[in-house]
């Protein structure tokens, strides 16, 4: 019924001699919550960036949402990344000179012209409205990792990618971050990889998939 | 809010994010335009003044009577100097003009005082078609005088209160004359504080026919032949002494010279020293802000656009540089001119865009390499802190 | 050679077609027929204009011409400004009528007419012959044809809105004519301009009776002076002659963006915004080259590519009983058609006069000044001579006619040998009508 948001088909990456990535074929259909679990060094983030179009593939297809990832240009791949993506890091990477709402406002400028009302909604939305012109530096882990959802869902993304997002956060933050997550997909319907190594993470994705040295070892469907 | 906008305030912030750093860059650039800008005023108004002082003085030789200094008193005991009145002889010089071979332009002085109501005032006699050739530059309020007029420099006109077309009685030692003021006349020079009589008539009322004080030339030459042209009249006129004009002009060209080589070499060496440490500097802060870059291309930022950014930070820092640079600099070469000439420097507004293009293009061109490395940069390795 | 002379104005041309090729994008057939059959069109009524009317007549025509389509460009930015700013324009019918098929083809043969006209002008005093003016066509269409081609190839981004298609077709005619003094516009309207500002300060400020006004102190005169001053006439051209371009610009600038208060989406929303920034952007950029290309014809019209001959004026004296003769061919030939200065001196006073033959073959002797301007003289360009003052051209065949900025003509007798002139009168005549401002021995630039 849903059609496919993601198609790998030997999706290879190698870093010199070292392969961090062998041939995947791997399919996301759109509106999935894919998570992808395996030891530092098992390809994940390898993973993540190809299909955030950060990085280029050394071999095999990779199509998201019907771009061929290898036919971009460097401009053409900067395109893709500010109008189909949205990305959550593990250390929130904010400017640390600018405000929340500013930090927002940055990655509305990239894609087309800064609007502060609507970065201010986005952030009320994940529950900082009270916090708007507060720097980075002046809030904790937890929010700092909501202005970056804001920011990464602010141009209305098909695909939000999370590397590890929880990784700095306590539980209790974990918690808050993954339900704002479900909440905001619930609404804006887009589709979600996600990359952890915690399986209480891994299990609010309705798929999970495991990578061990650069393959697909196992995939398990979350009941519910 | 506009795009422009958005990035003039995102530059400004990261600047004042980095207050040590900015602050130092400034003042860098200040320093290094605001050298050139002074170089640049000092050279231009000093050498139109110099230009100016040699254009004063159309004559390039003078011949004054040889006895005219003469030292009274020995060692301690100094009684002062200039007491014996010295001329010319006015057929000698003509005679020594004729046999030089030498076709100057020329005008005969006699200078002397008469009495004028109760005061003395400086008289100088001239031939009015000798000046109007060699002195071309003597502006007249009224007219060239005729037989029996004179004019008064414009000095000496607001000091008696003289008009035009005003008679008066002038006295000499011997007989007194009776002049018409055709005019007043203003060189910008000493003339402004004279009172100009006819050569003739002013040789008579002193008694002193045939007698001159002081006749410049006009000798179609330049530098060292000059120099030799002064040198073959010399002999001719044993009573007299022949001297350059330019000589006084030449002095003040040569320290002008010597500044302007100093500061050349000051502001190559400083803007050599200025340009590295702006590309130091910047390099340390790309290095800094790798981070921020890369998250900025993962954000979806072209490299151009990033480029962009990172290209205004520097602009901006120049226009300020250059800004700063331009006041201080005006400050410096009034400083200069002040201390080494004892005048004033112009005040030259257009070299505003010089010290702003000196300023621009350090900062540009010291932030060409960090700014290829910014373009450059791969978001994944930067994102890792690689 | 002939190519080479041509090439301001078929790059112009080039660019012409180019701009309209973009601006009528639907059309670019009509474009093209009526390009290449404009041009030599325009080509062929300069050459038989010029035939039929020897001298100033016909350049004055194609100059009126020119004239016209920069006003036309007024009324075009005047109406883009007022539907930019002002809601209710009826603008329906305008962009219909700019839309057909008609307008594409009309405007395409008349600026190619004109342009045709222009170039021809260039060739018209020098060649009498056809094959450069079939060169000329020729080379004209060609370029037309590539014009057309780099435009198909030119990026879709990059429209030209009407307003901006006309602006960029005027000034390029502009540019075009700057090049042949006697089609300039930017010299007459400078000295139109000045002549007018002295003819209102007169009327003005003496229907005022001063000098003893009570409001009007000395200090006050410096300032009406400026109004006399030829920089009014240099910045009061400039003004006119820029001011369509920038309103232009403008309504460009001040254009509606789409609305997009009814998309609830933010992200698209701002996309749209966006590209609405962007495309007006794109569209600013013709006029702005507009601009530029006006501000090349100020500087070609103020610099001039032509060389006057501008020559020193060769002193003579009278014979004791006060003649002036000069022979007819002495060191001068004084019939080879060029412009010979003289400097005559008598007891102090003097006088400049030159001697000409005219293109009717009459020699013609006249004092180096005007009743009108500061004496600064005539130089002799292509068909004229200029007064160096208020740069009015004064084509060669009304030279040694009184009146206006014609040199004042001198009586003269010529015989088989030379000309004999009186010398007192000449000094008589132009210490009467030369100001007392005279600077008699410059003279020339």
């Amino acid at each position: 019924m849903s059609t496919t948001i993601i198609e790998t088909g030997g999706l290879t990456r190698n870093y010199g001699d070292i392969c961090a990535l062998k041939p995947l074929d791997l399919k996301v259909p759109e509106g999935e919550w894919l998570s992808v679990m395996g030891h530092s060094g098992s390809g994940k983030s390898t993973l993540l960036n190809l299909l955030g179009g950060l990085d280029r593939p050394s071999n095999g297809s990779l199509r998201v949402g019907g771009e061929d990832m290898q036919g971009l240009t460097e401009d053409g791949l900067a395109r893709f990344r500010r109008e189909f993506v949205g990305i959550i890091f593990q250390q929130h990477h904010l400017i640390p000179y600018l405000t929340a709402v500013e930090n927002v406002m940055m990655a509305q400028y990239f894609h087309s012209v800064p609007d502060e009302a609507e970065a201010r909604l986005a952030l009320e939305r994940v529950g900082l409205g009270h916090r708007l012109k507060n720097r980075p530096s002046e809030l904790s882990g937890g929010e700092q990792q909501r202005v970056c959802i804001a920011r990464a869902i602010i141009n209305s993304p098909k695909l939000l990618l999370g590397d590890e997002p929880t990784g700095n956060l306590d539980h209790k933050s974990t918690l808050m971050v993954m339900e704002l997550l479900k909440e905001l997909r619930a609404e804006e319907r887009f589709t979600i990889v996600m990359v952890t190594h915690n399986p209480e993470v891994a299990a609010w994705g309705d798929r999970t998939i495991y990578l061990d040295d650069g393959i697909l070892v196992r995939e398990e469907r979350t009941r519910s | 809010m506009t795009k422009r906008r958005w990035l003039v305030y995102l530059v400004a912030r990261a600047l004042a994010h980095r207050k040590g750093r900015t602050v130092l860059l400034l003042a860098v650039l200040a320093m290094a335009s605001s050298l050139a800008t002074a170089l640049g005023i000092v050279s231009i108004s000093m050498g139109k003044r110099v230009a100016e002082e040699v254009r004063k003085y159309g004559a390039n030789l003078v011949i004054i009577p040889d006895s005219a200094r003469l030292d009274v008193g020995s060692g301690g005991l100094n009684f002062g100097a200039v007491t014996e009145p010295a001329y010319l002889n006015q057929q000698e010089v003509e005679g020594a003009l004729a046999r030089s071979g030498l076709k100057p332009g020329r005008s005969f002085h006699l200078r002397g005082s008469l009495h004028w109501k109760d005061a003395d005032i400086l008289v100088e006699g001239v031939n009015f078609d000798e000046i109007r050739q060699l002195f071309p530059w003597w502006q007249i309020k009224g007219g060239w005088p005729a037989a029996g007029e004179a004019v008064v420099g414009s000095d000496m006109a607001a000091r008696l209160g003289l008009k035009g077309g005003e008679t008066l009685e002038l006295a000499g030692p011997g007989q007194s004359v009776r002049v018409r003021v055709s005019g007043i006349v203003s060189s910008g020079g000493e003339e402004d504080g004279l009172f100009f009589l006819s050569l003739p008539e002013l040789q008579k009322v002193l008694g002193l026919e045939g007698k001159l004080t002081t006749v410049r030339l006009l000798v179609t030459a330049e530098g060292e032949s000059l120099k030799k042209r002064a040198a073959a009249l010399q002999p001719l006129l044993p009573k007299a002494k022949v001297s350059e004009v330019r000589q006084i002009a030449r002095t003040s060209e040569g320290l002008l010279a010597k500044v302007k080589l100093l500061m050349v070499l000051v502001t190559a060496v400083v803007l050599i020293s200025a340009g590295s440490s702006v590309t130091g500097t910047m390099s340390t802060t790309v290095l800094e802000r790798g981070k921020e870059i890369g998250l900025m291309k993962a954000m979806g930022g072209g490299r151009w656009e990033v480029l962009l950014i990172f290209s205004a930070e520097a602009i901006m820092l120049g226009l300020f540089g250059g800004g700063a640079g331009y006041l201080l600099g005006s400050a410096v070469a009034q400083f200069i001119t002040r201390a080494v000439f004892a005048t004033s420097a112009d005040f030259i507004p257009w070299f505003a865009c010089v010290s702003l293009g000196v300023s621009l293009f350090l900062a540009l061109l010291g932030s060409v390499g960090p700014l290829i490395s910014v373009f450059r940069l791969d978001p994944v390795r930067s994102l890792r802190g690689e | 050679m002939v190519l080479a002379k041509l090439a301001p104005h078929l790059l112009s041309w080039a660019g012409i077609v180019l701009a309209m090729g973009r601006g009528f994008s639907g059309r670019r057939s009509v474009v093209a027929a009526g390009a290449i059959v404009g041009f030599p069109l325009g080509v062929a009524g300069a050459c038989l204009l010029s035939r039929a009317y020897p001298g100033d007549f016909s350049f004055a025509i194609i100059r009126d011409i020119v004239g016209g389509s920069f006003l036309l460009l007024w009324g075009g930015a005047v109406a883009a400004i007022y539907s930019s700013t002002v809601r209710e324009f009826p603008r329906s019918w305008g962009e219909r009528l700019a839309n057909s098929p008609f307008c594409a083809g009309a405007v395409a043969l008349s600026s190619g007419m004109i342009a045709g006209a222009i170039s021809a002008c260039r060739l018209v005093g020098t060649y009498n012959t056809l094959p450069p003016f079939l060169l000329l066509a020729l080379a004209a269409s060609i370029l037309a044809l590539a014009a057309l081609a780099v435009e198909r190839a030119l990026a879709a981004s990059f429209p030209v809105s009407h307003s901006g298609l006309m602006a960029s077709v005027v000034a390029l005619l502009l540019f075009s004519a700057s090049s042949i003094i006697r089609l300039d516009l930017f010299s007459p309207l400078t000295m139109k301009l000045m002549k007018f500002s002295h003819d209102f300060v007169h009327q003005f400020f003496e229907s005022m009776l001063i000098p003893d006004h009570l409001f009007i102190r000395t200090y006050l005169w410096g300032y009406i002076g400026l109004l006399f001053g030829n920089g009014v006439g240099f910045w009061g051209a400039l003004i006119l002659w820029f001011t369509p371009a920038v309103l232009v610009a403008l309504a460009i600038q001040w254009e509606r963006l789409p609305s997009v208060a009814h998309i609830r989406q933010g992200a698209q929303r701002r996309r749209l915004l966006a590209t609405g920034i962007r495309a007006r952007r794109f569209r600013l950029v013709i006029p702005v080259l507009a601009m530029v290309v006006l501000a090349a014809a100020v500087y070609r019209s103020r610099f001039p590519s032509v060389e006057y001959w501008d020559p020193k004026p060769l002193p003579i004296s009278a014979s004791p009983s006060g003649d002036i003769f000069i022979p007819k061919k002495g060191d001068v030939d004084l019939e080879d058609g060029k412009l010979h200065k003289y400097l005559f001196k008598q007891g102090g006073r003097e006088a400049r006069f030159f001697v000409l033959m005219t293109p009717a073959g009459k020699l013609t002797v006249d004092l180096d000044a005007c009743a009108i301007c500061k004496p600064d003289g005539y130089g002799q360009a292509e068909g004229t001579v200029i007064c160096y003052y208020c740069k009015t051209l004064i084509p060669l065949e009304t030279v040694g006619q009184p009146g206006g900025c014609n040199p004042i003509p001198l009586p003269f007798t010529e015989k088989e040998d030379g000309v004999h002139i009186d010398g007192l009168t000449l000094l008589n005549m132009w210490g009467t009508n030369a100001q007392s401002t005279a600077r008699v021995k410059g003279g020339g630039k």
